[in-house]
């Protein structure tokens, strides 16, 4: 039994017989104390998942169960008050009528008792000095406010805590340690939680499981290592990272394309089917070497490393062109012959 | 700033300035004008119209313009001061500013509706009146005095216009009838019983909707609604005091010539037009319902004739309209 | 006295175009102080009258039992009136912005619509409807029928930009609908409130025509009856004295409401689309408020006009009566307006490209005459031409510095929302190409504020339009605008006379209003 079951969610909007479906039957099961990411391209509908996890709109259909309570479902919701779910916005959305101690403390009931305790105990939770406590939202930088805002989330003490693309407006730098700090004390304090994110990156570095989102729907979801490496289709693959797909005959566990034979990840017999490659597997020999014979056609330098646009000549007459990244040292010239060498195996898209 | 304003504009600024339609005063002359709208324009529109002057009125209320005509002094715009009662015109004659009338014009006026001094003249009358509601008052609960009104009896059960110059001018005989003390008293009792109604219509009109019981007004406003359409009086009866009482007191509206006129001539023929036949039959056949004052001039045979209405004998010479408005500022009224 | 709260509205727009440059500072700052030290006339010139009058007489003019109870009527105005104009209008301004009530649009349209009705018309239409209504309860009533539109505006405004992540974090932190409401969006239409609020008070100091209606006695009456009384007299500028203590307590009472709280956006994503909430079984309910509204608001005054048109038949319609008004009200409006948008001009262009303390007290100074009654500045220029600038005296130019004075800030406010807009790279790439300073002033950013202007210039106008003490007071001889007129016919109580102006005056204002309307959306960024 998962902690939080969505079934067959669906949620539209615009005026009646002109309504767009933002969320078009979604089943997802999140199991308890996990972190999950959902990603997709922006319009996808997952905010709008997001939003119905967390009670601000009500489905159309479907129903929600958080560890074994209904949220919503026919005849039946729960408003976003009544939820133990926390969330955190794209921008922190902290209230800037009020300090940052009013700000943590706003979800905690003022008959708390230890209210006054745990306001300094969790700015500390969060990695920030009490003495932020008298300040206004507006004196922090946008990293601060962030955790001002996991902080905020934190002090109901939720049961599954929602991210709202909460890293997208940081700094590149930032982003990566403010990922590490908000995992790491999501994970201390044992909430289940869920990201939502454009960014395929983020996605698989901060979940253990990953659901990839296209037009209302859910097209797979997984570990994120699984997903990257065995995605269900040329979408879901080309959305998770680089993705090289070539047309290939299988037979006898391998499959036969321009770079030669090479191994698939399941078996089929005769099939001309599609293999995924990820550039990562592709290695570049000097001529003479083995493997597939292309020649580098162009390249962009890009500091640490360059895009090549290479070639493949194969003998069976047939020809393409790859794009692979190589580091900036030692990459080949314009115009020189290389080999390709494929290492592992190839994934065998559906 | 000047240089970046552009020359249109500026041009179109300075023709507005100078040649405002509103501001010709090219052969005519200036009136300011207190008595009531509608008869000074059915005045000036007859007199216009026999002599071909034209006439620029400025409305507003008595003491108003004898305070502003002693400010403006004799730099005065106005040729003419036409007032509904005759403390105003009283101010402006010690202030000096008048010029004499001409001869011709005093002699078409009964002696005891104009001045000694001839520096005015009374162009109409009116008298005083408490007006009633005869649903709720029958006539032998009715006051027998102006100063029964002080009474606590009368709290809350009538009204009248303190800022408006008619009541203003009751005041002024008040307080030449029975002295400074009486008057200040009565003012006192009165701001603690009355109502304050802006215009002498607005007190018709609450005691003809019972809001209250009667109200001390003039009578022409009671005639002129009842010749409409008796909206607003079809419940009041009046009641005229008699006897001599201080609300019995008829007032003298007062036209004057300023001595700074730049039109004298114009002036005085407007003034003697007035009160001339023309100008008194305006108020006879007219909608006004007030007095004439020119010799041999009926009034409008609808009123009860001033004869019979036994007004305290008051010379309109001796009413004081700033020490009336003091005590009145003093009592809180205004 | 629009410009309180249009301030707050653009302020943040104002304050992200700040830029210096100095050279011309000079010329236009002279020009501004010269404006200023003319709207500071009537202010200095009462207080130098209240000296004058000596220490006795003013102090037994002013403190007396019928400034005591003008006081006290003035106090339980503002407090009944400006809090039921702010209840009425955010949750008006919540319904149309915030809900999925069925014609949001027009609702909202109808909610600025009243400003179209000149607020004496407004008690003209009651009194005529309930002819004993009287007082303070009546006072109250037609004044928020007549002036609420004036907190709406802001507040919806203000609704329309608030940042609804804010309210969904609060509901994610346990908060339901109303504590939500209470926590988290009403302290942040503090600012629009606290404007709209000081709008609203300052029309009730200074508006007349509307509690002569129902007899209710305030400070600008007390001074009408006075000046009817005794013209300039000590005792109606000692009232004018008081008056003006009264606008100014209002003014530092908004002050200190407003704090310098920050309430704008924190953070940088976009807005998300609004998701309207539903009103389910209250749709009705809402939606009878508003009918109920625009009754009250419009309904009655449209009604009581057709009555009393119908009552007067064809010949309440003198027409030349009715075109010499017509004639004058538009050279009125149009000379103050210009006048008023040229004077604005210096003001405005400080406040946007040369900001620092001289324009900050020049800017308060302006807004601070800009908030006195209509009566106060008549009596201080009545008073000043026939004592000591007699040419002056009654002339067309005087009554046209007078609603220069008084509409100063709405054409500032205007004015400067649009040379926010007009880079100063054009400028500065017009005195490249060879143009004295002034002359590229004039034909880039000048220029380019035309639409500014002319929105400030209607503003002015509709003021104008709509004005009845000081044009009463200062007029020249022989004018009659269309709210004189008005006012002729209703005082004799001949009330079907009086209603083709009332009816001229609501067509003349509607698109001006519709104009403020307009603005008040592009301000908000819509």
């Amino acid at each position: 039994m998962s902690f939080l079951e969505l079934s067959g969610l669906r949620k539209s909007y615009g005026p009646v017989g002109a309504r767009v479906a933002a969320v078009n039957g979604v089943d997802l099961a999140v199991a308890s104390g996990s972190r999950t990411a959902i990603v997709g391209p922006s319009g996808c509908g997952k905010t709008t998942l997001l939003r119905l996890i967390a009670g601000f709109e009500r489905p159309d259909a479907g129903s929600m169960e958080l560890d074994g309570t209904l949220l919503a479902g026919p005849g039946s919701f729960v408003p976003a008050y009544r939820r133990p779910v926390g969330l955190v916005a794209q921008d922190g959305a902290l209230f800037p009528h009020l300090s940052i101690a009013a700000n943590i403390g706003f979800g905690i009931a003022r008959d708390t008792p230890d209210r006054q305790a745990r306001i300094p105990e969790l700015i500390r939770l969060v990695g920030l000095d009490e003495a932020f406590l008298q300040r206004r939202p507006h004196q922090l930088s946008g990293g601060q406010q962030q955790r001002v805002a996991l902080a905020r989330a934190l002090a109901r003490k939720p049961r599954l805590m929602l991210l709202d693309e909460p890293f997208s407006a940081l700094d590149t730098g930032l982003r990566a340690a403010m990922r590490k700090t908000v995992a790491g004390v999501l994970e201390a304090a044992g909430v289940t939680t869920i990201l939502v994110t454009h960014d395929q990156e983020e996605a698989l570095s901060f979940a253990d499981q990953v659901a990839v989102m296209r037009a209302g729907a859910l097209m797979q979801a997984g570990a994120p290592r699984d997903l990257y490496l065995r995605p269900r289709d040329r979408m879901v693959a080309e959305f998770l990272g680089e993705a090289i797909i070539l047309t290939a005959r299988v037979a006898d566990g391998h499959a036969h394309c321009i770079l030669g034979a090479i191994p698939v990840d399941r078996d089929a017999q005769h099939q001309t089917a599609e293999i995924l490659l990820r550039p990562e597997q592709i290695g570049l020999q000097p001529d003479q070497a083995g493997g597939a014979s292309a020649v580098v056609t162009d390249s962009e330098f890009s500091g640490p490393t360059c895009t090549l646009t290479v070639e493949v000549a194969s003998g069976a007459g047939e020809a393409g062109t790859l794009v692979l990244r190589h580091p900036s040292a030692g990459a080949p010239q314009v115009g020189t012959r290389i080999r390709l060498t494929v290492s592992g195996s190839a994934h065998l898209l559906s | 700033m000047k240089s970046i304003i552009s020359t249109p504009v500026l041009c179109a600024l300075a023709a507005m300035l100078v040649a405002a339609p509103v501001m010709a005063q090219d052969r005519e002359i200036v009136v300011y004008n207190a008595q009531h709208e509608s008869l000074a324009k059915e005045w000036a529109a007859g007199f216009t119209r026999d002599t071909g002057i034209k006439v620029t009125l400025r409305n507003g209320s008595d003491s108003e313009f004898s305070n502003q005509i002693v400010a403006e002094g004799k730099a005065s715009p106005a040729d003419v001061f036409l007032t509904e009662n005759s403390p105003a015109m009283t101010q402006v004659e010690q202030a000096g500013l008048f010029a004499q009338v001409d001869p011709d014009t005093l002699a078409l006026v009964e002696d005891q509706y104009r001045p000694s001094s001839g520096q005015w003249i009374g162009i109409a009358a009116r008298s005083t009146v408490f007006a009633y509601n005869k649903t709720k008052l029958t006539e032998d609960q009715l006051p027998k005095s102006l100063l029964d009104l002080a009474d606590p009896q009368w709290k809350g059960r009538w009204g009248a216009s303190p800022s408006g110059p008619d009541f203003q001018a009751i005041v002024s005989a008040l307080l030449q009838l029975k002295g400074e003390e009486a008057t200040a008293g009565w003012l006192k009792a009165m701001k603690a019983n009355f109502k304050a109604y802006r215009g002498n219509n607005t007190v018709l009109k609450a005691v003809n909707t019972g809001e209250i019981d009667g109200g001390i007004i003039y009578h022409y406003y009671w005639f002129g609604d009842r010749a409409r359409t008796a909206e607003n009086s079809n419940e009041v009866e009046l009641h005229y005091f008699r006897n001599g009482d201080p609300g019995a007191f008829v007032s003298i509206s007062g036209g004057g010539v300023l001595a700074s006129s730049k039109h004298p001539q114009e002036a005085q023929a407007f003034l003697k037009w007035i009160v001339g036949k023309a100008g008194q039959q305006v108020l006879r056949d007219g909608t006004s319902y007030e007095y004439t004052v020119g010799k041999g001039e009926a009034s409008n045979a609808a009123l009860v004739p001033l004869e019979d209405l036994q007004a305290p004998r008051i010379d309109p010479h001796t009413l004081n309209s700033r020490k009336v408005t003091d005590l009145m500022t003093d009592a809180g009224l205004l | 006295m629009q410009a309180s709260a249009d301030s707050t509205l653009i302020a943040a727009s104002a304050s992200r175009r700040r830029r210096t440059a100095p050279s011309r500072l000079s010329w236009i700052g002279l020009a501004a102080v010269l404006v200023t030290l003319l709207a500071l006339i009537p202010l200095g010139f009462i207080l130098w009258v209240t000296v004058q009058t000596g220490w006795e007489t003013a102090t037994a003019l002013i403190f007396r039992p019928r400034v005591g109870e003008l006081l006290v009527n003035t106090l339980l105005l503002e407090v009944l009136a400006v809090p039921a104009c702010a209840v009425l209008s955010v949750a008006l301004a919540w319904l149309t912005e915030r809900s999925d009530l069925p014609g949001a649009r027009l609702w909202a349209w109808l909610c600025v619509a009243p400003l179209a009705v000149p607020a004496f018309i407004h008690s003209y239409a009651w009194v005529s409807i309930v002819p004993g209504l009287n007082g303070l309860s009546a006072g109250a009533l037609v004044s928020v029928l007549a002036y609420f539109p004036f907190l709406y505006l802001p507040v919806s405004a203000a609704l329309r930009r608030l940042d609804p992540a804010l309210e969904d974090a609060a509901a994610a932190l346990g908060h339901g609908p109303w504590s939500v409401f209470f926590r988290v969006v009403l302290p942040q239409l503090r600012l629009a409130l606290c404007g709209g609020a000081l709008l609203v008070g300052l029309h009730l100091l200074a508006e007349y025509g509307l509690f002569v209606f129902v007899r209710f006695d305030t400070f600008t009456t007390a001074i009408v009856d006075q000046f009817q009384s005794t013209f300039n007299g000590p005792a109606a500028n000692m009232l004018a004295g008081v008056l003006i203590a009264c606008c100014f307590a209002l003014l530092a009472l908004e002050m200190l409401a407003r704090g310098d709280e920050r309430y704008a956006r924190v953070g940088f994503g976009a807005a998300r689309r609004l998701v309207p909430a539903s009103l389910g079984r209250a749709t009705w309910p809402c939606l009878l408020l508003f009918a109920l509204v625009a009754l009250l608001s419009l309904g009655v005054p449209f009604y009581t006009i057709a009555r009393w048109l119908l009552a007067g038949g064809l010949q309440v319609w003198r027409l030349d009566e009715i075109s010499a008004a017509l004639g004058h009200t538009t050279v009125l409006a149009l000379g103050g307006a210009l006048l008023a948008t040229l004077a604005a001009i210096p003001m405005a262009w400080l406040s946007i490209r040369a900001p620092g303390r001289l324009q900050r007290v020049l800017e308060g100074c302006n807004y601070m005459v800009g908030a006195l009654p209509g009566v106060v500045v008549a009596l201080a220029l009545v008073t000043l031409t026939v004592r000591y600038l007699l040419p002056l005296y009654q002339t067309l130019a005087t009554i046209l510095v007078a609603y220069m004075l008084m509409f100063l800030p709405r054409a500032i406010i205007s004015l400067r929302a649009s040379i926010a807009q007009a880079p100063v790279e054009l400028e500065q790439a017009a005195m490249n190409l060879g143009r004295k300073p002034l002359d590229a002033l004039w034909s880039t950013t000048i220029r380019l504020s035309a639409p500014g202007a002319a929105a400030g210039m209607a503003l002015v106008a509709l003021g104008i339009l709509n004005e009845l003490t000081a044009t009463q007071m200062l007029a020249p001889n022989g004018t009659r605008t269309l709210a004189l007129a008005f006012w002729a016919y209703s005082g004799e109580i001949d009330y079907a006379a009086a209603a083709p102006y009332a009816l001229i005056m609501v067509a003349a204002s509607l698109p001006l209003t519709w104009l403020l309307y307009v603005q008040s959306k592009k301000m908000a960024g819509q």
